[in-house]
This record gives C-alpha cells, structure tokens and sequence, in this order.
C-alpha cells in the first residue's frame, strides 16, 4: 500500500501553489514541503516586480547609473538566459517590455495612442543592457521584469531541492509551471489537467508527466475587446501591441524553464509560426488557435470525458 | 528550417541547465540498487560429420552475476560485483585433414573439461560538480587461471552537459597454470598483461537523440597462445585498437527508441572485423519494454590462422587453428523484455548466434569448422531499496 501524496498549498508569485510529495513519513513529508515552499519565497521576495525591498527594484532603480550595479551568480544565470530567449526569438521575448505594460490598461480595455507607443518602444530591447562580470547596467528610463522566466525557474528549482533532500515521488505547480520531482509510486505518472483559455474551470487537456516540466501560457481571460478586436495581455515588444496568435500553449519539456521560455515565444508568433516553431522544438505541445480549435502531438493525452 | 529550431531548444536548454537551481551535473544515487543476473551460454554440440572422433559436445557455461550499487555519503557511491560462473563441455583441442581432405575438429578431453570462475571486485565513483571520478580493483580466479586488476577513469561535462567527455585506464595482470600440463607436455606456468587506454566523447544532440564516439587502445604482452591446444603459437605482444560508435533516437509518436551502434576492431595479429547492431526499445504501457535486437559481426583472420594444424612446422613459426582466429562472419537475433514495477525490475534476455564462413565479408581461404552456434539465455532481477 503506498501513502497518498501530501499536499500543501500556498499563495505566491501571484498564483495558486501546490507541492504534492509522497513519502512514508508524512511528518518528514510536511517538513521538506515547508522547505520546499520557502524556496518559492526566497525568489519571490528576491525578483518580484510588485516589492520594493526586492533585488530586481534594487535593479530597475540603478537604471542610469553609470557604475551600474553588482549582481550575484543567480541573477546572472537568469539574464543570461533571458538573453538567450531574446536571442532565439528574434527579439519577441523581451524581458524589458515590462514598459508596455504601464500603457496599456486592461482594466479601462483602451488601445493607447501611437506616440504612447512609441515611447513605450524607446525604452525597450534587452539588447541595449549590458550584463557581464557579475555587473548590470541599466540605460536610464528602462526596466526588467523576470516574471515571465522566474516562476518556471522557480519550480525546477524547488524540484531538483526536494530530490537532493531525498524526496523521490513528487510534484511542484506554481501557478500552471509543473515540475516532476519523480513520479507517482510504482512509477506511476502525474495527471495534469489543462486550462481552457475562455474558461479556466474547463479542462482542454490531461497530460501524464512522469519527469521533466510542463508550462502553459496563454491570454486567459485576460483581454479585452475594442472596437471588435480582440487585444490580449500578450504584448509584441517589436509592434507594441498585443499579440494576436494562438489563444493558449501547454510544452512538456526535460524542465520546466524551457517549456516556459518555448510557450512564451510561441505565444509572442503569430499563428502560422508559432504552428511551425512547435512542430520543430520537437518538443510536446497542446495549444488553442485562434478559431479555438485544440491540437496536440507528443504528450500522452488522454481522451476527455464528453460533457 | 528544422534544425534552426532544433538548435533553439537546445540553445534555450543550455542557458536554463546552468541556473544554479537546477545545474547539478551528476548526482550520486540517492538508493540501494541490488541486482542478481543468471545466465546460460550453451554451443551447440558438434556433428560426427564435423569431429568423426572423440568428445562431440561443447562448452555449456552458466553465470551468476551480484551486483551492489551503493550510495557512500553525499557525493560518492560504492559499486560491489560479484559473478561466479561454471563451465562444461569441451573446446577444440587441435584440427586434422579427414579422410575426404577436409579439416576436422577433435575435441579436448574424454571427459570435457569442468571449471568455475569466481570473481569479485569493488569500486567508488566520486561526483564533482561538473563530472566524476572512479576506481575500481578486482579479482578473478579459476583452476587453471588468476587474474587481477584495476581501472581508473574520470567524465567531465561540458557545454552545459550536452557534451561529456570521459577517460581512463586498466591494467591487468593474469597468471595461467594449465592443468594436467606434465601428463600433456603443456606450458607449467606462464603470465600475461594487458594495458588499456579510452577516451570517449557524448553528445546529446537534442532532447530526442545523443551520439556517442569512443577510441580503446590496448595493449598486451606475455603468453597470448591457447595452452590446451596441441599447436598453437602466437607472439609474445598484441595491440588493438577499437573505435565504437553508438547513437539513440526517441520516436515520440512510437513512444520507443531506436539505438544503432558500429563498432571497428584491428589487431597486429592481423584481425580487422566489424560489428553492427540494431536495437529497437518499444515501451508498452509504464511497466513494459520489449526490445528486438539484431547483429552482424565480421572479421578477418588472424596471419597466422591455418585450420589444418601443422605439426611439421618448425615451433619457431607462429600458427593456430582457434576459430576465433579465422575469417567468419556471424549474425545474432534476440530480445528483451524488461518490466519495470518501481522498486523491482526484472528482464527476460534470450539471444540465437550462427556463426558461418559463409557470412564473412572478407576473404576466406581457409574455413574453419569449429564456428560456434548458440543459445543465451538470461534472467535478471534488480531490487532498490
């Protein structure tokens, strides 16, 4: 008889949380969880945007000084990384587009004017910071944002701790990033349920994962209509305005942080190259287009329940 | 265009292996893994048409295989192996022209030979954070032979991990004491030692295939020559030089693997071959693997190969009539089905080998008669704890 997994939820990052171990001791259990969870709060607090005792405000705030600012060898890792997805995508993933974010206003659903783009645009491109030897310098007036990398770090992370702690059966969601810290026992995979981006109590998908991650992005309720057009929070750092190609896209790949940097590029295509940069990752995908017709290849997904 | 995109996962992949979170090249095992393997080699038996007199049955070996992989504290781990094998039948003793003027095989011993090997031996690996160090000693011995030995080597990984690069080397030292050797006029005690020297690159090509490239050198010097034979004398020293090549892909709508690996041998005995194999490894379910196997093996002969002994050649001039030494070509076919069940793993492997001058791609003026043919049979259980 093997033990149900352990289950603690939390808040963080700005999303629901769930840490599933299975171990014989369900006190030893807790207490690697809580481990566990302070790990997502240790980065939370480190790189979150909304804090301003946080590094990355100590970040945006060197903005334009000429010293620029010493960084420690996490931070470096993920700029380096960040650079890289700038890189691979032709500049669509862009860690400096946090500044199109503040013109357009979800809430109010106004396209803003083409010289508050324009602006937004001049501050914009991770190409113009330079970080090298431990050292950022920030051009005065930009900002970085490693929320679209942090999260899917942050779940791998936590996996590869709960393993190096001796956990072997386990799973970390923050938020839609699943890390696998082993499978279920017996060798049994996790299930985990898909989204669908018009409504996400409905499920589009259940993937088995037995290692490895799995990371989703998409427009999920949050876009407004104008003007008969839709406008997703999505935002191309090339035009200025929100993407408009496939509505959602769940990858499976060896870690969650690259399933998260390949969803969001895909996200940041439009929908013919998005189609073609899936296929060729090689990498397991479902995603939702446009006319919400779902397709998926590679992942072991099963058949949904007709309702 | 797929490759670009290809090499983009994998450009993505490298950057995100080295966020110090994750990177954690080799991890030393964090369980117990006790494995116990028994398997059975059996040759066919002989014709009378092939060896008119004497002994027609040959060698029937079975092998028992303990293994202990160990974690040892944090970074190191502990491997212990442990085989013990025992053999019977008879080997070819020496080879005459029948009464037609072909060669025939006669075999060793009225009553065939019945030996058992014991062997042990014990290594630790130590894991640094970009790669891993090992060591190994061991032990094995027999009625009529010792052997003791030991290897070092060493991986490190490069490239965020995608690439490793491994070396090392072995040295051993064997003593042979053939029995019966006065009642025989055998050799009473002689030794042997071989050097070996590896270096070995893998490269994950992406998340769906890797590719492997490695160069063995080796070395050996004392008695080389078949002490039970009648006539058989080789030189003193022996280099080889082997050069493996193995690569894997996953097929993702199969769900299943295909490994293909070549293999070149060449040694100053004069031995060239080539082996090829295939090897399909198809999942079924989460707990099954079926694997079909198939190889071709090649080979040359030795210069000094005849496969009518020549007992009127003065002792001076190397010369045998061991099969192994002929140009023969052999294919084998077989499977595997491996079940996985969490903490215990088991595998059923049987294997068929025909070896054939005939299948030799090389020339062949002089075919031997003793090529064998066999059935491998194994069973094996792994227990982690």
């Amino acid at each position: 008889m093997n033990p149900t997994p352990k289950r603690l939820s939390f808040k963080a990052m700005g999303s629901f949380c769930e840490i599933q171990l299975v171990d014989e001791s369900r006190i030893r259990a807790k207490n690697v969880s809580k481990q566990l969870a302070g790990e997502v709060a240790r980065l939370e607090q480190k790189y979150s945007r909304f804090r301003d005792d946080s590094f990355l405000s100590e970040i945006n705030c060197s903005a334009g000084n000429k010293l620029g600012l010493a960084i420690d060898d996490e931070t470096q890792a993920l700029f380096d990384h960040a650079l890289n997805c700038f890189e691979q995508s032709d500049g669509l993933f862009d860690i400096t587009a946090g500044a199109l974010n503040q013109i357009w206003d979800f809430r109010k659903a106004l396209v803003p004017s083409q010289a508050q783009i324009d602006a937004a645009l001049a501050h914009i491109g991770l190409n113009k910071i330079s970080c090298k030897d431990s050292h950022i310098h920030l051009p005065r007036g930009m900002q970085i944002d490693f929320g679209g990398i942090v999260k899917e770090y942050a779940a791998d992370s936590v996996a590869r701790l709960a393993r190096s702690l001796g956990v072997e059966h386990g799973l970390v969601n923050l938020g839609g990033d699943f890390s696998v810290i082993g499978p279920q026992p017996e060798n049994k995979p996790w299930t985990v349920g898909i989204s669908s981006p018009i409504s996400e109590s409905s499920i589009i998908a259940k993937i088995d994962l037995s290692k490895g991650g799995l990371a989703s992005s998409g427009d999920y309720e949050r876009f407004f209509m104008h003007e008969g057009k839709r406008y997703s929070h999505i935002l191309n750092p090339m035009t200025g305005y929100p993407s408009a190609g496939l509505r959602a896209v769940s990858i499976a790949a060896n870690l969650c942080s690259v399933a998260g940097s390949v969803a969001t590029i895909a996200m940041l295509k439009n929908e013919a190259e998005a189609k073609v940069w899936l296929d060729d990752s090689g990498l397991g995908y479902v995603y939702m287009d446009s006319e919400g017709v779902i397709a998926d290849a590679g992942l072991n997904s099963r058949e949904l329940d007709e309702t | 265009m797929k490759n670009i995109a290809s090499r983009n996962i994998i450009a993505l992949s490298s950057t995100a292996l080295a966020l110090p979170g994750i990177a954690l090249a080799d991890a030393p095992p964090t369980q117990s893994t006790l494995s116990y393997k028994l398997s059975n080699y059996q040759e066919d038996d002989l014709s009378r048409s092939e060896a008119p007199f004497g002994e027609l049955d040959r060698y029937d070996i079975d092998v028992h295989q303990f293994q202990l992989v160990s974690p040892l504290g944090r970074n190191m781990s502990l491997h212990v192996d442990a085989n013990y094998e025992s053999l019977s039948g008879a080997s070819p003793w020496f080879t005459s022209r029948g009464l037609d003027g072909k060669p025939i095989v006669n075999l060793s011993g009225a009553s065939g030979i019945s030996d058992r090997r014991s062997e042990l031996s014990v290594g630790s690996r130590y894991y640094l954070q970009n790669g891993s160090v090992a060591g190994n000693i061991g032990y094995s011995e027999e009625n009529d032979y010792r052997a003791t030995y030991f290897g070092l080597n060493g991986e490190r990984h490069f490239n965020n991990d995608l690439t490793t690069v491994s070396a090392g080397l072995s040295y051993s030292s064997d003593d042979i004491f053939p029995t019966d050797a006065t009642e025989f006029n055998r050799v009473l005690e002689e030794d042997k030692q071989s050097t070996s020297l590896f270096v070995s690159v893998s490269q994950i090509i992406n998340q769906l295939s890797s590719f492997q490239s490695a160069l063995s050198f080796t070395e050996q010097s004392g008695f080389l020559s078949d002490p039970y034979k009648l006539r058989d004398i080789r030189p003193d020293d022996k280099t080889q030089i082997a050069w493996s090549n193995s690569y894997r892909r996953f097929f993702v709508s199969a769900n299943a693997a295909l490994h293909v690996n070549y293999r070149y041998y060449h040694d100053d005995f004069g031995i060239s071959s080539h082996t090829s194999d295939l090897s399909w490894h198809q999942n079924l379910g989460r707990t099954f693997q079926f694997v079909p196997l198939l190889r071709y093996y090649n080979q040359s002969a030795a210069d000094f190969f005849t496969n009518v002994d020549d007992f009127l050649t003065p002792t001076s001039e190397y010369q045998s009539s061991d099969y192994r030494l002929s140009s023969f070509g052999a294919v084998s076919g077989g499977f595997s089905l491996i079940a996985d069940m969490g903490s215990w793993k088991a595998s059923l492997t049987a294997e068929r080998y025909l070896a054939n001058d005939k299948y030799s791609a090389f020339d062949v003026s002089e075919p031997s008669t003793a090529l064998v043919k066999y059935n491998r049979l194994s069973l094996g259980i792994d227990f982690r704890f």
